[in-house]
């Protein structure tokens, strides 16, 4: 399957029933698929006027308490970054797919990362979070997009899905595994039944009264706690005798290991850790290869995103470089391991 | 006097066939006509395959944001008004993600050419439904048919009172070429609806859909009649009216700026003293 369809597939299997979106290259799959595959299970499609649009009718979707979702790339993803700010502070799950390209601008639809910051540090405005997610083949587009809706709805959040031009255009082999669909009751909603004199649902953002966004704000960030402590995920390879361990994401991680594999063969001592949550950041790991002295190298498609986050994980208990590409210029393994042979 | 060869731009890289070939054609030609240099104005583009006629000719050019064409144009009017702005802009740039800005430009009347390569479909990302899609006509993303209703430009520019509304076809270039030199002489707001076929994507309204349907507004006809135009606006499907349809006279949005009209902002002298006068009067 390609990236990109299995993400729309795989929504369609958690349970998405309404998808909004608009034109732009490299994600158009996953809105030309659910075009079609929406009506077959009962679902709406609709192509929005813009990105602003689409996000806003996730929003409203969302506050009826049915599994929504929106896609986009790069420029588009900017422009939904009001909706997102609302979404978070609202408390509605939805997910919002970004297919990265080349930027910053219009830039170009080859594969980048530069959106990094954009995505784990807010992007919009307000202190909020989104959970990030960071697939790095097929197969994890398809088991993210699965996961990502049942943490959208358990914690009553928008859910990042950061792929790229690459990821969502390859095509590999899949094992459709399906989560087991949380079965819960959105009380909150306008989707729930009520009765006369039941109270209203009232979805806002707007908290004048003295102490009242305060208050809400911290209920957002126990929400982040426990999100920080439950959900983090991240994969180890090769580190524990590792001298030293390349940090990567997404189709970088991908390119890495090839490049770690590379140098195993020529028994070089080189690991990777591999973040597959980007926000929760996996800090302790990262914490902890730091403390045991192990060299850090962070591996980007931009100019240094992850790295800071990296840096201040390891709270200078070891070295930490970085090697990355911007605008769409992608490594091969082979260029990876030149580099880190360059800092072993 | 300019000449062709002066706005020879970059080899477009459109389908052959593609209907943007002739208003590239077109354009370039109705510029040598009025004799104006392509240093003397500027083309603001934003995304889609309309968005790249600038790169395809030789002139001032700015290619912005998606939809957001226009308000880049009034910055740039407001901070210039002595260059002429034109932008050049697809159905779905200009009716679909610039849809609200459209709507102001109309009402604030700027010295702004609007030119729309209406296609009825989105070229850049392959065949997807835009705002003047057809109703019912399968398209990528909406493969059972498009469900909502066309949006009428012409229509909507003339219930906002647009002092200037015309459509044009990719398919007779004199025609448009007129259009193009009218619409260049008036001052404020001009929308151009040009019909132009997709080649690739749209397979319905294709050259020969257009050429058995379009007809000139003849000589008897009066542009100035408000009420006559919105009907002539709602005249879609066995015929479509070509030829400005609409055109009124309403104060320009930069006359109304006093201190702009004689001056433009770009050339205002900043005058330090007249500030450190003022300021001083709070120390006083």
């Amino acid at each position: 399957m390609q990236g990109n369809t299995a993400i729309a597939e795989s929504a369609i299997q958690a349970g998405c029933r309404f998808y909004a979106g608009y034109p732009i290259t490299p994600q158009n799959e996953i809105p030309e698929y659910l075009s079609w595959r929406m009506p077959q299970v009962k679902g709406v499609f609709i192509q929005a006027e813009s990105e602003i649009a689409a996000v806003n009718m996730v929003y409203g979707a969302s506050a009826c308490g049915v599994r929504a979702m929106t896609s986009s790339s790069s420029p588009g993803i900017s422009l939904m970054q009001e909706g997102i700010s609302f979404l978070a502070t609202a408390e509605l799950p939805s997910v919002i797919v970004n297919v990265q390209r080349g930027g910053p601008g219009l830039g170009n639809i080859s594969a980048s990362q530069a959106d990094y910051f954009q995505a784990v540090k807010g992007g919009g405005h307000g202190d909020y979070k989104c959970i990030v997610y960071a697939p790095y083949s097929v197969q994890e587009m398809w088991d993210i997009t699965q996961l990502a809706f049942d943490t959208a709805d358990r914690y009553r959040t928008p859910v990042i899905i950061l792929a790229d031009a690459i990821l969502g255009q390859m095509t590999e082999p899949l094992l459709k595994n399906k989560s087991k669909p949380l079965n819960q009751v959105k009380d909150w909603s306008f989707g729930r039944k009520r009765k006369s004199g039941d109270k209203p649902v009232v979805i806002k953002t707007l908290h004048t009264k003295e102490g009242e966004l305060e208050a809400l704000n911290y209920k957002l960030f126990q929400k982040y706690e426990t999100i920080k402590s439950k959900e983090t995920l991240f994969e180890q390879y090769l580190v524990d005798d590792a001298q030293l361990v390349a940090v990567s994401f997404g189709i970088s991680a991908r390119i890495s290991k090839s490049a770690v594999n590379i140098l195993r063969k020529q028994n070089y001592k080189v690991g990777l850790i591999r973040p597959i949550t980007l926000f929760p950041f996996p800090s302790e790991i990262i914490h902890e290869t730091a403390s045991l002295g192990k060299r850090l190298i962070s591996i980007e498609l931009n100019m240094g995103q992850m790295f800071e986050d990296i840096q201040i994980s390891s709270q200078g208990k070891t070295e930490v470089y970085f090697y990355g590409r911007p605008g769409g210029g992608v490594f091969t393994p082979s260029e990876i391991a030149d580099v880190l042979k360059r800092y072993l | 006097m300019p000449s062709l060869d002066d706005y020879k731009g970059k080899t477009p890289a459109w389908c052959p066939g593609c209907g943007n070939f002739s208003i590239l054609k077109v354009f370039k030609e109705a510029m040598v006509e009025l004799g104006l240099e392509p240093h003397q104005f500027l083309i603001v583009s934003g995304i889609g395959q309309a968005g790249k006629f600038p790169h395809y000719l030789k002139c001032h050019t700015f290619n912005g944001l998606h939809g957001r064409s226009l308000p880049v144009a009034t910055g740039f009017r407001l901070a210039n008004n002595k260059m002429p702005v034109i932008v050049v802009s697809g159905d779905g740039d200009c009716y679909g993600e610039g849809g609200n800005h459209l709507l102001h430009g109309i009402r604030r009347n700027l010295n702004i050419k609007y030119f729309v390569h209406d296609n009825q479909i989105y070229g850049l990302t392959k065949g997807q439904g835009s705002p003047t899609t057809m109703e019912g006509m399968p398209t990528k993303n909406l493969p059972f048919g498009v469900i909502s209703n066309p949006l009428n430009p012409l229509a909507f520019a003339i219930a906002l009172n647009c002092t200037f509304v015309a459509r044009g076809f990719a398919g007779d270039q004199e025609q448009l070429r007129f259009i193009i030199k009218e619409a260049m002489n008036h001052n404020g707001f001009a929308l151009v609806d040009i019909l132009q076929p997709c080649v690739s994507f749209n397979k319905v309204n294709t050259y020969e859909w257009y050429k058995e349907r379009v007809y000139h507004l003849d000589n008897t006809y009066d542009c100035r009649n408000r009420v006559l135009a919105f009907e002539k606006a709602l005249e879609w499907g066995d015929r479509i009216p070509t030829g400005i349809l609409f055109r009124c006279s309403r104060p320009v949005f930069e006359e109304k700026i006093p201190f702009i009209s004689q001056t433009p902002l770009k050339d205002q002298p900043f005058e330090i003293e007249k500030v450190n006068k003022t300021l001083k009067e709070f120390f006083v």
